[in-house]
């Protein structure tokens, strides 16, 4: 009965709080959904909010949580980056729309006087700060590299500086904080950007209605 | 004390089921195997252990990364515990019961065991409830599964049932030649259009569309129907949608949705294949589909009773009524016959009334007759 916690037909959509929100608002207002006043209040403390449709819900997580409320079904829709979802490979996670915004790439990084004289391809062990334990992981152990993890969840830039270890694995946009912490990117992992997510189940068993919001979202997403 | 409260701890993914519950699983289990055996399903009870072979050979090979080995102490020979009953049957059809008619009718129901849960089923112990239906090939074989496995669930109580097709083999038959990477395969699973259209080559326009023909059954065909496909493809398609006809007409109410790329499971099965969902369950219900046994066509349908149990209402209790100590053989007998558990005293207690409350009694019998109990 855990999986039943939301009433019959309620539609709940999980956004993730923080840089993506300010980017994802305007998508989900011209989708014709609009929450109500509260949840443009920063002092607001609430979490979950109506919206104009009486049967659609708007919660506001991390992102990473935006896909664990989707892939056990407590939410039916989100929005979520694919740094998200490749970390947590949810098989009940449906990307089935790029939505086109929070563009950024996930990289490998170190210092600048390391990065001179280091030949990745001698490689057998290294230890890695990030907040991306399993994709780190897999893409080292697929060129037959052993890495050891350590899970920070925020300044990951400071790791090499302080000792903590020489390389780190985060998300790169212009790459101005690498810089000023004297980092350079030398491995290039994966483009990442924000996809509209639903919940396998969901899709199932309310086809018409899920497969409709995702036609309007497709249609702003690809629109002018 | 906390040594033995330790004592109940159980490994990760086990626990013990208790009354009411326990009774009630074995209730609809029953239920099931009724509904299996009403339309010719004979039932049939493979061993909890085989030998790993057997066990894994052929098809069963998509299980191997689940079972749990022992060693056979007296051949040394590798022994499986099952997995998955599917192919335990589909062995005895094959092999016991090859000189049998066909189409062989068979149904099952027991305990599975896995190495690991998975993050929506994190039990390693459940229980399986199945039909095969073995030596037919036709789209009307498919559809009676689909049809037996879905409406066996709707009689059971299980409210909204929705029923996903998919053709596993669809894919490959589209990029054959054309390569087709693991990130590729991943990517049709997530349905991850971005990705696919950016690694599909050559077939990423054609992925693109069956990704898109993902939805209700009768817009899907459409979307399918407008595709240029492969012959080999187009039969399939073809079979699909005679499946889609013949479940239609007979369950004109089921929700049925169609998924050409989902393949996640279904890495063994040779044409028409599909997942039962329910609006209140979280997870599967059950999943089956056409496959290849030992060379015969067959296909079948297993029902998950986690979640099945998951998506039904609950047990209903039971009326029952305490009989003081001293109440005469017959009386118990009478009541019994009439529908009522009856829980003995066996010591003589001051205030019958609290002692039947506290053994969980809605009735108590006071001078030959059943009243509740304040």
């Amino acid at each position: 009965m855990d999986g039943m916690v939301n009433s019959v037909d309620k539609l709940v959509l999980a956004l993730p709080k923080g840089r993506i929100l300010d980017e994802a608002m305007p998508l989900v207002r011209a989708a014709g959904i609009e929450p109500e006043p509260d949840f443009d209040n920063p002092k607001s403390r609430a979490l979950r909010f109506s919206t104009n449709h009486p049967h659609i819900d708007i919660i506001r997580v991390r992102a990473f949580d935006v896909a664990t409320f989707v892939a056990f079904g407590a939410a039916q829709m989100g929005i979520a980056g694919n740094d998200v979802l490749m970390e947590f490979d949810y098989p009940e996670i449906y990307a089935p729309l790029d939505l086109k915004i929070g563009k950024c790439r996930l990289a490998v990084a170190e210092p600048v006087e390391l990065a001179g004289a280091d030949d990745p391809s001698r490689w057998s062990h290294i230890r890695i700060a990030t907040k991306y334990p399993a994709i780190t992981a897999r893409h080292f152990s697929q060129r037959g590299v052993q890495a050891e993890c350590i899970k920070l969840n925020g300044a990951m830039e400071l790791a090499p500086s302080l000792g903590l270890c020489r390389r780190i694995v985060d998300l790169v946009s212009t790459g101005s904080t690498l810089r000023a912490n004297g980092l350079v990117e030398i491995e290039h992992i994966a483009d990442i950007s924000s996809r509209l997510i639903v919940n396998r189940a969901a899709l199932k068993t309310r086809p018409e209605e899920m497969a409709g919001w995702i036609d309007r979202f497709r249609e702003i997403a690809n629109g002018p | 004390m906390t040594d033995f409260a330790e004592r109940a701890l159980l490994p990760a993914g086990l626990r013990d089921i208790l009354p009411p519950h326990a009774a009630y699983e074995a209730d609809v289990v029953a239920r099931l195997m009724a509904a299996f055996a009403a339309q010719g399903y004979d039932r049939v009870k493979p061993p909890l252990i085989e030998f790993e072979d057997s066990l894994l050979g052929g098809a069963g090979a998509a299980m191997a990364k689940h079972t749990f080995r022992v060693m056979d102490p007296v051949t040394q020979r590798m022994m499986g515990v099952r997995a998955d009953m599917t192919l335990q049957a589909a062995r005895i059809a094959t092999t016991r019961l090859a000189k049998a008619p066909r189409p062989l009718r068979l149904s099952y129901s027991g305990q599975v065991l896995r190495v690991k849960g998975s993050q929506l089923r994190p039990e390693r112990q459940f229980a399986q409830a199945g039909i095969e239906l073995i030596g037919a090939a036709g789209p009307a074989a498919d559809a009676e599964v689909v049809l037996l496995a879905a409406q066996a669930l709707v009689g059971l109580g299980v409210e909204d049932v929705s029923v996903d097709l998919t053709l596993p083999t669809l894919v490959p038959l589209v990029i054959d030649g054309l390569g087709e990477g693991e990130g590729l395969r991943d990517a049709l699973d997530h349905k991850d259009v971005a990705t696919v259209s950016a690694a599909g080559g050559k077939a990423a326009a054609i992925l693109g569309a069956l990704i898109e023909a993902v939805g209700p059954a009768p817009r899907a065909l459409a979307k399918l129907a407008a595709l240029d496909l492969p012959p080999a493809a187009a039969a399939e398609r073809q079979h699909m949608a005679e499946v889609v006809r013949l479940v239609r007409e007979a369950a004109p109410d089921l929700t049925l949705t169609i998924d050409p790329v989902e393949n996640r499971g279904f890495e063994y099965h040779t044409g028409v294949a599909f997942t039962i969902f329910a609006r209140h369950a979280s997870g599967e219900l059950g999943r089956g589909g056409r496959y290849a046994a030992h060379g015969e066509a067959a296909t079948g349908a297993t029902l998950f009773m986690d979640t099945v149990i998951e998506a039904l209402p609950g047990p209903v209790a039971a009326n029952r009524v305490f009989l003081p100590l001293g109440t005469p053989a017959p009386m118990g007998r009478r009541l019994r016959a009439e529908g009522w558990v009856t829980v003995a005293g066996l010591e003589q207690v001051t205030d019958a009334g609290a002692e039947a409350r506290r053994l969980g009694c809605g009735h108590i019998l006071v001078a030959d007759r059943v009243v509740a109990v304040e």
